[in-house]
């Protein structure tokens, strides 16, 4: 595990991302290894294309042999405006947009306390927790949601917000990552203030925090990613269909209208939009979140 | 990890009075520290510990979603599980899936990260085409896939036909379908591991490869003598959380074979999932559960003794 | 839409960093729990009733229009359907929501899998005084669905159809095949070699083959035309827990041998899922298929010249396998008493109306609907009203009925006899321990 952990922290400083030089001659290997990499990125593209096409054709084209890549009756917005109007697709867009903000919220807050206190105060017990919480690492998810459901069923909290969001805001690897940060801090910074009485609260919020706005707006893009994506549990914990979040109820949309590709297409596309449009805005950000703290685990 | 603390043993005064300080701060230090804690434990304790024991209890019962039939069974449901030849199926589905789709999720990663560290131009463009299909959610690349994948209307049997190849029943033949889903899996999530690749390929100072330059060492052997050793942790690091992610698969099989075609991609996920809600017996699902927790902690401790091993 | 993200400065600054990521998802978090307690709360003054159901293509769209017009047909309650996908997933979400604490007021069940559930308290029994204030009555349903209705003397579900297993045929392609009788139907067909024939003449008109059934990978196809046959035999099947499976192993491998015989790609086609099975009838390349009384809207559509029939009685005793779809009312800690009424309310309504449904092919439920002169005049549907007096639902027990685990065990044994890859009795014997297994497992209902 030790190893899991030196290596975000070494890439979290900024001259990791050193641009890649521009102005060397253009080697023949360079010129193959693009066009490999342009095959490469074309092919991983065709997916999102070909779904985008079936979308934008009406039904009876989309299921037409043999099939067209231009339609022959034109492209249109039909699909996506049923899927819209008879679909639950704004409702499950917020369920996902409301739980994923407060899992990313709660998850930050009560892991960057705990990480500031195995990090910085020395208190009994500390070393025993973080062999626990290291422990912990270990347990998939996948092996609570038996015990976890019966616990959500006696807790009442079956589709609730709260049974889909307070079971997902633990994250062990998190805390380590934003410890090892916070590690890295100089300590003469808190040493001053602590002689001037400030009390650990006030040094935490007005000292640590804002040196570790970059590892925090990791680690959220982190949580949020995988929160947003989540099926297994909030397919397990919510029934009904207006307390679904967008990746478990396309689930059922897929089932419920039968053979209807292109409205099939549409909802994909329109569940996916919000994440990659905001991908789109915060590219780089996101690219170095995942890269600090993608190593630390799942 | 505990130099921190070290040095401020050793810095504590030795007078009286500041002994007495001391041990008001470090009284005030306990209460600090575990008032710190206690927001993280108190969920940590509620969903992770109490579900963690409380499944292990259960696993003991014959607990029934319907509520009936929950007396104490001792090993009666493990005894079970261990001759149940599904659970081994799933198992061995499990483990199969593990396999064929790690070495492609790292080998793939290796190279799209190689060829875009070789200074390609329009960098974003690439990190945006591999990486994008990583936030989609499962639901949305199974339902992608099983359109791609349709035996008749879909665009890869299209393709196939262009170049005379036959069309493949992708998701319905028992031999084929496992594949389908580690190509659909690959295109999800190779961007991940492509990212890790990147970053560390990045890391790599470049006088390594200017001083080998001058040795006349060309592209293929600077990557062998030097990208491959200097990722190495990385690598090893990727193949662990691959090993362990792929041993975890549920969404896209569920989503999009349901684990058929006749029980050929049903993983031991889903197997837990069905044999708890659909056949209703929780207990016996608890204890299938902690059989496959069993196999985690033994494929985690033999990678971490191998990593040790390594770095030693 | 990228080029300004992608300025080549030597990556972001702590600063933007925090713009981009935190700031965003920080707004996000705030904007969420701020407003994030509304929920769906319609604004309106009718009590709304949940109601899940499994009915997708044809038959979703009927349910909608029935569901449509029973909301608009009172100012009391509204009902607002959710649809899943049939089979094990429906089941399971059921069960769960059941469990749960939480579930609809009202849900559709094949009434098979009913025993499976009701004996574990995840479900609520009618109250007959209640259904009969509503016009509802035990006489209202024939005798076998009745039966079927109740676990341990209790009533559990209220059947709105059966839908059986049945024959539909092609008129012009039979008459041409010298198979019609004077009055203009299929002449009676008394046994298997009989079928054959009339299947091979058939073929033979339409160049390609006589009949069509689709089974591939698909459990519940195999079991329905393998339990009709099997049943036409007078033979039954008794699963009781904690015993060996009581099946007839000779008749069962006969009638898997029969099948068998008619998948030789000239009376049908060796290897064929329901879709094509479908579209080769519907295309009129064959004579016959052998299919859910569901698929009747499809063949209509497509202008096939119809009509059906119940499964000719091959066998000597005349047997039909068959579910229903029927109300259910998923276990409530506390109900709410209104919107228990309300249901009872809208089920009725329902049951009445079911001419509605039976257009999509079904056979009703509720008897007056089936007496009157309307329904007589349903064509084709009046020709095979019959089969609902020879239903057999599956073998009670836990883990049978539509879309379960059995027939699962089914398709995994008995696909590869089909296929021919697999000799009849080795597949059934594989099947019978698998069922064996499963009965000596504890019971979780």
């Amino acid at each position: 595990m030790a190893t899991t952990l030196t290596t975000p922290a070494r890439t979290i400083r900024p001259a990791s991302y050193v641009p890649v030089r521009r102005k060397k001659r253009i080697a023949p290997s360079r010129i193959i290894a693009t066009i490999i990499v342009a095959i490469l990125a074309v092919t991983w593209m065709v997916p999102f294309a070909w779904a985008a096409i079936t979308a934008l054709k009406s039904e009876t084209e989309a299921a037409a042999t043999p099939i067209t890549i231009v339609p022959e009756s034109g492209f249109t917005f039909e699909a996506f405006a049923k899927v819209l109007q008879q679909g639950n697709i704004p409702q499950w867009t917020w369920n996902s947009l409301f739980t994923s903000a407060a899992i990313t919220l709660v998850t930050i807050v009560i892991s960057a306390l705990a990480a500031y206190a195995l990090s910085r105060i020395d208190f009994k017990g500390r070393k025993v927790l973080m062999i626990v919480i290291v422990v912990s690492l270990i347990v998939p998810p996948p092996v609570l949601i038996i015990p976890l459901f019966y616990q959500m069923v006696a807790f009442n909290m079956i589709d609730t917000y709260w049974g889909v969001i307070l079971p997902q805001v633990i994250a062990p690897a998190m805390v380590f990552v934003l410890k090892k940060f916070f590690d890295q801090i100089p300590r003469e910074l808190e040493d001053a203030a602590l002689v001037d009485g400030a009390g650990r609260i006030r040094i935490f919020l007005q000292i640590v925090l804002p040196l570790s706005r970059p590892i925090l707006a990791a680690v959220a893009i982190f949580v949020f990613i995988g929160a947003w994506n989540n099926f297994l549990w909030p397919f397990i914990v919510t029934n009904d269909s207006s307390m679904l979040t967008l990746p478990v109820g396309l689930q059922t949309i897929k089932s419920a209208y039968g053979i209807q590709y292109a409205q099939n297409m549409a909802s994909a596309l329109l569940a996916a939009l919000p994440l990659i449009v905001v991908f789109l805005f915060f590219q780089r950000q996101i690219i170095k979140g995942i890269s600090t703290t993608g190593l630390a685990g799942t | 990890m505990s130099a921190s603390t070290d040095i401020r043993r050793v810095s504590t005064p030795q007078a009286p009075a500041a002994e007495n300080k001391h041990a008001a701060r470090s009284r005030r230090d306990r209460i600090h520290g575990w008032s710190f804690m206690a927001p993280f434990l108190l969920f940590f304790g509620l969903f992770l510990i109490w579900p963690l024991v409380h499944g292990i209890f259960m696993s003991f019962t014959g607990k029934s979603l319907t509520g009936a039939n929950s007396s104490f069974l001792g090993f009666a449901n493990y005894a079970e599980a261990l001759g149940d030849a599904d659970m081994w199926h799933a198992l061995g589905n499990t483990l199969y899936f593990t396999v064929i789709s790690t070495v492609p999720l790292v080998l793939v990663a290796l190279v799209m990260a190689a060829l875009v560290n070789m200074g390609l131009p329009a960098q974003w463009l690439w990190r945006l085409s591999f990486f994008a299909p990583y936030l989609l959610a499962s639901t949305v690349v199974s339902l992608f896939f099983v359109w791609m994948f349709n035996p008749q209307l879909g665009l890869i049997n299209e393709a196939l036909a262009k170049v005379g190849i036959a069309p493949v029943d992708w998701l319905n033949n028992p031999a084929v379908a496992m594949w389908s889903i580690v190509i659909a899996t690959l295109w999800w999530t190779v961007g991940f591991n492509f990212l890790l690749y990147l970053a560390a390929m990045q890391n790599i100072p470049q006088a390594h490869f200017e001083a080998a330059s001058l040795d006349g060492a060309g592209g293929w052997r600077q990557f062998f003598s030097i990208t491959l050793p200097q990722i190495n942790q990385t690598t090893i690091m990727i193949v662990i959380l691959q090993v362990l992610a792929s041993l975890k698969i549920f969404d896209q099989v569920y989503q999009m074979t349901g684990g058929g075609p006749g029980g050929a991609t049903r993983t031991i996920v889903q197997y837990i999932f069905e044999t708890g809600f659909t056949g209703y017996r929780l207990g016996y699902s608890a204890a299938i559960s902690y059989i496959f927790f069993g196999l985690i902690v033994v494929v985690s401790i033999a990678q971490f003794a191998i990593t040790r091993k390594r770095s030693a | 839409m990228h080029q300004p993200l992608d300025n080549s400065s030597p990556g972001p600054s702590r600063r933007q960093l925090l713009k981009g990521g935190g700031l965003a998802l920080a707004g996000l978090g705030a904007a969420g729990l701020l407003s994030g307690c509304g929920g769906t709360a319609t604004a309106s003054a009718k009590d709304q009733l949940r109601f899940w159901h499994l009915l997708s293509g044809g038959d979703g769209i009927k349910m909608q229009a029935m569901i449509d017009s029973a909301n608009q047909s009172q100012g009391v309650w509204h009902v607002n359907p959710t649809v899943l996908a049939w089979g094990a997933p429906y089941y399971t979400k059921l069960a769960m929501a059941s469990a749960g604490g939480r579930p609809p007021e009202l849900a559709i069940m094949h009434a098979a899998r009913v025993p499976g559930y009701a004996p574990g308290g995840l479900m609520d029994a009618w109250d007959l005084g209640l259904l009969a204030e509503n016009g509802v009555t035990a006489e209202d349903f024939a005798p076998r669905i009745w039966e079927n209705s109740q676990v341990d003397g209790k009533v559990f579900s209220i059947a709105l159809d059966s839908h059986p297993f049945i024959l539909m045929y092609n008129t012009e392609i039979a008459d041409k095949a010298g198979a019609l009788g004077a009055n203009g139907e299929l002449e009676e067909i008394t046994g298997p070699d009989q079928f054959r024939e009339v299947a091979t003449e058939m073929a033979k008109v339409t160049g390609k083959h006589g009949l069509s059934y689709g089974y591939l990978n698909d459990g519940a196809q195999m079991w329905r035309m393998f339990y009709t046959l099997y049943l036409q035999h007078g033979a039954s099947m008794e699963l009781v827990p904690g015993h060996k499976a009581k099946v007839d192993r000779d008749v069962a491998v006969d009638v898997l041998e029969f099948i068998g015989s008619l998948l030789d790609d000239t009376i049908a086609t060796a290897s064929g899922d329901g879709g094509t099975a479908i579209a080769e009838f519907a295309g009129q390349n064959s004579g016959m298929i052998t299919s859910g009384v569901w698929e009747l809207p499809t063949m209509i559509n497509a202008g096939v010249p119809l009509d059906a029939m119940p499964i000719p009685t091959l066998f000597g005793t005349p047997a039909a396998y068959a579910d229903s779809h029927a109300f259910v009312l998923p276990h409530q800690n506390s109900p709410d008493e209104k919107k228990r009424r309300d249901s009872y309310a809208f089920v009725a309504q329902l049951l009445k109306g079911s001419l509605n449904w039976a257009q999509a092919g079904h056979i009703p439920a509720f008897q007056p609907v089936v007496r009157s002169a309307a329904y007589k005049e349903l064509m084709p549907q009046a020709h095979y009203a019959g089969a609902a007096d020879i239903i057999n639902y599956d073998p009670r027990a836990w883990f049978t009925g539509s879309g379960s685990d059995f027939q699962g065990f089914f398709a995994e044994n008995i696909q590869n006899v089909f296929l021919g890859r697999t000799a009849a009795k080795n597949g059934w014997d594989s099947f019978v321990r698998r069922l064996d297994t499963l009965l000596s497992k504890p019971n979780p209902v």
